[in-house]
């Protein structure tokens, strides 16, 4: 079984509204001595890690093209030097349009990154400007441009649906926008609500309407069809790829594969037991500077939580729940309803299966 | 033990807030019945709800004493409960006394409940001595307030005492009034014992202790006493007077008020009204009038919110009873809510009371249906005693229904009359009279069904006179009404916690209301739930609660499996404390919500 390997760059340009991720706008002195405890973290877990081979890397954040081309590609260097990296590893990076231009690409690409991910969001300014997202439509389209121009091969465009304002008619003017650009993969998700964020506070206090659940099934089930049409293959919630061009790093989340987080607030889950990094970039500086491991808090599964973890996890792709695995009678209430569906010996969400996730895993993990 | 001639024996009527707890301090303060330092406002409140509610839930005795022209007088007051659903037990505190002293705020003037008591002390035989109280107030209009209450009590408005409680002004006056106006008590030593029970507590240690005032012979501790309206016979473990805490005294005598601590275990057995004789052949012939059981005239299913809790409610429930005479319950079964009782109250106030003690008191979390009148159903001349709503019969099963009706009497401000006819027109009310008590103020007599009154006839009221109405009513008797029976069905169930008995022509209405709120109150469950209002087998209110399409994360990457886990956890354990209805699941809240009264009984005056 292969290992994922994710380097958390903590850095935004600015802060948008609704984004709770671990990611601060206004720290960027900090980054050339937080690629140095990259490095270092790199080495203070390299000895326990020797034996696992790494199929991906995954540069998230935060914007992790905040960083200068030559130190993302010094560290992709470092990173291989401490660990098995295969040599064919999908090597993702993640990018905000406003970030990247044709000769930080191409440098990129030239240090042994494979796949970029862009977060586009919308096409539609006004959804942009709900989002508080500082790029425009245009913008995007001259990043993925630029991209080509780089000979990127695998791209993918991030998209959310769901906010407010946003109509069914625009969510499909974004959406064959960006089949017209013809990215490999695409992330599409439903706006969610985070109540610690400036957002979540807006919506609380009732200066912003909460997303609509139906529209936002609406959104879902047009990406499905437009995106289908278009040959992607929906092979997780709210993921959808060309054939061969899943990504390989995030369904090792799902799959349950050993993965090494790096990098401040960053996540890892190896053996049953997960762990996590303090979250502040200055606190995790600190520890990696002391030759300590920046660890915030950890946890062991239980063998309920490994089920349930198995459950949640499982029905998100294509790959489902062994059939037998799933107590019948409950099953088939699903099955009948439309909500699952049987596949090569498992079980299947359907689209709208999918759609209503949370209903199926509770069932079906019933203790 | 006291001669007759030097006992006085009087309570103090008045409406709420007009100042009757203030003016039993000032008389425990001035004639020195309590030190100085154990002295504390609504010294004869001592349940805490009482204190907080202002109200006065059980009737307490307290003996002053008082001296006038030289000689010592021994004062019982008697301190009663004021409100409506009390009726009864203040009629018998009532009948323990020969006077009363009728307080009206200077402010407000005459209430609703100040006419309520009148009528009942002057029924009883008391003589009435009138008191215009607070006027220290800025706002007080002594005059005036004097001018109505003489005339309601026939005096010359500069014969009626003005006082002020909370000053002390006037309230010595007050004192030897009551000495030359209340009647000493009339009976004899050498008569058969009679003393009637006025209100009884139960006390963990001593059991049964009876509230009492003896009219005719003495009662001495130890004497083996018997119950004329229970039938029981039991001993007087002891008995005594309240100076102000409980006193022992070897015997009480004609007229005296005191406690008797009678033996018994249970309070149904020593109710309020019933007669002490004493036991064997020297007993009474006659009982003292008025003896009669209490009757709930409001039930509502009380219902553990956690399941598990049936057995602790019941043990609370027993416990509470002791306390309590007029507490009814029995078992029930409901469908949707589990097990739990259906209680009978004496009124909304008294629902409220015991349902928050029972939270209080013995840490319980309730669930409480919709309080519902009794009704009786009538079928070839024999009547069948309703008192569940899922219990009454379908139409057509029977030949008619009849229901409570109250004969209510409102005071109001007259610019709010029309509002206020307009309100009890509507809620079914036939006009009895009305008559103006001043230029600007008028008092409305209605009969009107309980069932119209127990909902939010009083917030109403009071919404539409800008506060200033006051409403009391009495229970008038049964008439034939054009009730109807309506069940809630959930995704084509019906839901017994939900069924209420209502007047035919507001069923529609009534029907359209709770659909309407259980398709707010009801989660989006993964198929469409009908939620239909029904008379039998007909429809007359439908809502849809539509399936629900998306519950989903949409996303979960690495760092969000911990925290995602969690929260499943968490929303199976709010699935785990729904209930289900046929296929629908109901949060508790969702119940609680919708069976919840727009008022708190607690509050209506």
């Amino acid at each position: 079984m292969t290992a994922g390997l994710y380097v958390h760059v903590p850095f935004c340009l600015t802060r948008c509204g609704y984004c709770d991720f671990n990611a601060y706008a206004g720290l960027g002195d900090l980054a050339p001595r937080y690629v140095r405890a990259l490095e270092a973290e790199a080495a203070l877990w390299a000895g326990e890690w020797r034996d696992e081979r790494f199929a991906s890397v995954f540069l998230g954040g935060g914007t992790p093209t905040t960083l200068k081309a030559a130190d993302l590609a010094g560290l992709l260097v470092r990173l291989r030097d401490r660990f098995d990296v295969t040599p064919d590893a999908e090597v993702t990076i993640e990018a905000n349009p406003d970030t990247v231009d044709e000769a930080k690409l191409s440098a990129l690409l030239e240090a042994g990154y494979t796949r970029l991910s862009m977060g586009a969001q919308s096409f539609d300014p006004l959804v942009l400007q709900s989002l508080e997202r500082v790029h425009s439509p245009g913008s995007v389209r001259r990043a993925y441009a630029n991209a080509r121009a780089a000979g990127c091969a695998n791209v993918n465009l991030d998209l959310i649906y769901g906010a407010s304002g946003e109509t069914l008619a625009s969510w499909r003017r974004t959406l064959e926008e960006t089949i017209a650009l013809g990215p490999e993969h695409v992330s599409a998700y439903a706006l969610t609500i985070e109540p610690a964020t400036p957002l979540g506070r807006k919506v609380q206090a009732g200066l912003v309407p909460p997303p609509d659940p139906d529209l936002q099934a609406d959104m879902f089930g047009l990406a499905c069809e437009l995106l289908g049409d278009a040959g992607h293959e929906h092979y997780e919630v709210s993921n959808w790829s060309k054939p061969g061009f899943a990504c390989r790093h995030n369904l090792g989340y799902w799959e349950r594969r050993p993965y090494l987080g790096l990098g401040a607030g960053a996540h890892s889950c190896r053996g049953g037991r997960r762990w996590w990094n303090v979250r502040p970039p200055r606190e995790y500086l600190d520890a990696v500077e002391d030759d300590t491991r920046p660890i915030g808090g950890e946890e062991r599964l239980m063998a309920q939580d490994e089920r349930l973890e198995e459950v949640f996890l499982k029905l998100r792709i294509l790959e489902g729940l062994p059939t037998e695995s799933v107590d019948a009678d409950t099953a088939s209430t699903f099955l009948d309803e439309g909500l699952l569906a049987h596949r090569n010996g498992h079980l299947v969400p359907t689209e709208r299966g999918m759609l209503l996730l949370n209903e199926l895993v509770l069932a079906l993990a019933g203790e | 033990m006291t001669e007759t001639t030097h006992i006085r024996n009087f309570c103090i009527v008045a409406h709420i807030d007009h100042g009757k707890s203030t003016l039993a301090d000032r008389l425990l303060e001035l004639t020195h019945a309590v030190a100085e330092r154990e002295m504390r406002d609504q010294y004869l409140d001592k349940m805490d709800l009482e204190r907080e509610r202002g109200i006065t839930i059980k009737a307490q005795a307290v003996r002053l004493a008082h001296q006038a022209g030289g000689k010592n007088y021994e004062l019982n007051l008697i301190d009663t409960p004021g409100h409506v659903d009390f009726t009864y037990e203040v009629s018998r505190s009532l009948a323990a006394c020969e006077g009363a002293v009728l307080l009206v705020d200077a402010a407000q003037g005459i209430e609703a409940q100040t006419l309520a008591n009148y009528h009942l002390a002057r029924d009883a035989g008391l003589s009435i001595i009138p008191v215009v109280n607070k006027i220290d107030l800025p706002q007080a209009d002594p005059e005036e307030t004097a001018r109505e209450l003489g005339e309601l009590v026939g005096w010359r408005p500069e014969d009626v005492l003005r006082v002020s409680a909370k000053t002390g002004d006037g309230v010595t006056n007050l004192i030897d009034r009551v000495v030359e106006l209340v009647p000493a008590p009339e009976g004899r030593r050498e008569d058969s014992l009679r003393a009637l029970i006025f209100d009884s507590t139960f006390d963990p240690y001593r059991g049964v202790v009876a509230y009492i005032r003896v009219r005719d012979g003495v009662l001495s501790s130890r004497a083996k006493i018997r119950l004329m309206g229970a039938n029981l016979e039991s001993e007087a473990e002891e008995c005594g007077v309240f100076a102000p805490e409980a006193t022992p005294s070897p015997e009480l005598g004609p007229g005296e008020v005191g406690y008797l601590v009678t033996g018994m275990k249970d309070v149904h057995q020593a109710k309020v009204g019933d007669t002490i004789t004493i036991a064997g052949r020297h007993r009474a012939r006659e009982p003292l009038p008025g003896y009669r059981e209490p009757t709930p005239m409001v039930w509502s299913g009380l219902f553990p919110a956690e399941g598990g809790d049936y057995s602790e409610l019941r043990e609370a429930l027993d416990k509470l009873k002791l306390n309590d005479a007029a507490l009814r319950y029995e078992p029930e079964t409901s469908q949707a809510l589990g097990f739990g009782f259906r209680c009978g109250f004496l009124g909304l106030l008294h629902m409220d009371i015991v349902k928050e003690r029972l939270e209080r008191e013995f840490g319980l979390e309730l669930i409480a249906t919709a309080p519902n009148v009794e009704f009786h159903v009538v079928r070839d001349g024999r009547v069948t005693v309703v008192h569940n709503p899922s219990e009454m019969p379908q139409p057509g099963t029977y030949d008619h229904v009849e229901e409570p009706v109250v004969l209510a009497t409102v005071i109001t401000p007259s610019e709010y009359l029309g509002p206020v006819l307009d309100l009890c027109q509507s809620r079914r009310g036939e006009l009895v009279d009305m008559k103006y008590l001043s230029p600007e103020r008028a008092e409305v007599h209605y009969h009107l069904p309980l069932a119209e009154i127990i909902f939010d006839f009083f917030d109403h009221l009071k919404s539409r006179t800008r506060g200033y109405a006051s409403l009391d009513y009495e229970h008038w008797g049964y008439e034939p009404a054009d009730m109807v029976r309506v069940d809630m069905l959930l995704h084509g169930e019906p839901v017994d916690a939900f069924s209420s008995v209502v007047h035919r022509a507001k069923a529609p209405q009534y029907g359209r209301r709770m659909a309407e709120r259980l398709r707010e109150l009801i989660p989006r469950q993964l198929f469409d739930v009908a939620i239909q209002a029904t008379i039998g087998s007909r429809v007359i209110a439908r809502e849809t609660v539509k399936a629900k399409r998306k519950d989903v994360l949409a996303k979960c990457y690495g760092g969000d499996i911990t925290r995602k886990r969690k929260l499943l956890e968490e929303q199976k354990k709010g699935k785990a404390r729904l209930r289900r209805v046929g296929r629908v699941d109901v949060p508790q809240e969702a119940f609680i919500a919708a069976l919840r009264v727009d008022e708190r009984a607690g509050d209506k005056r």
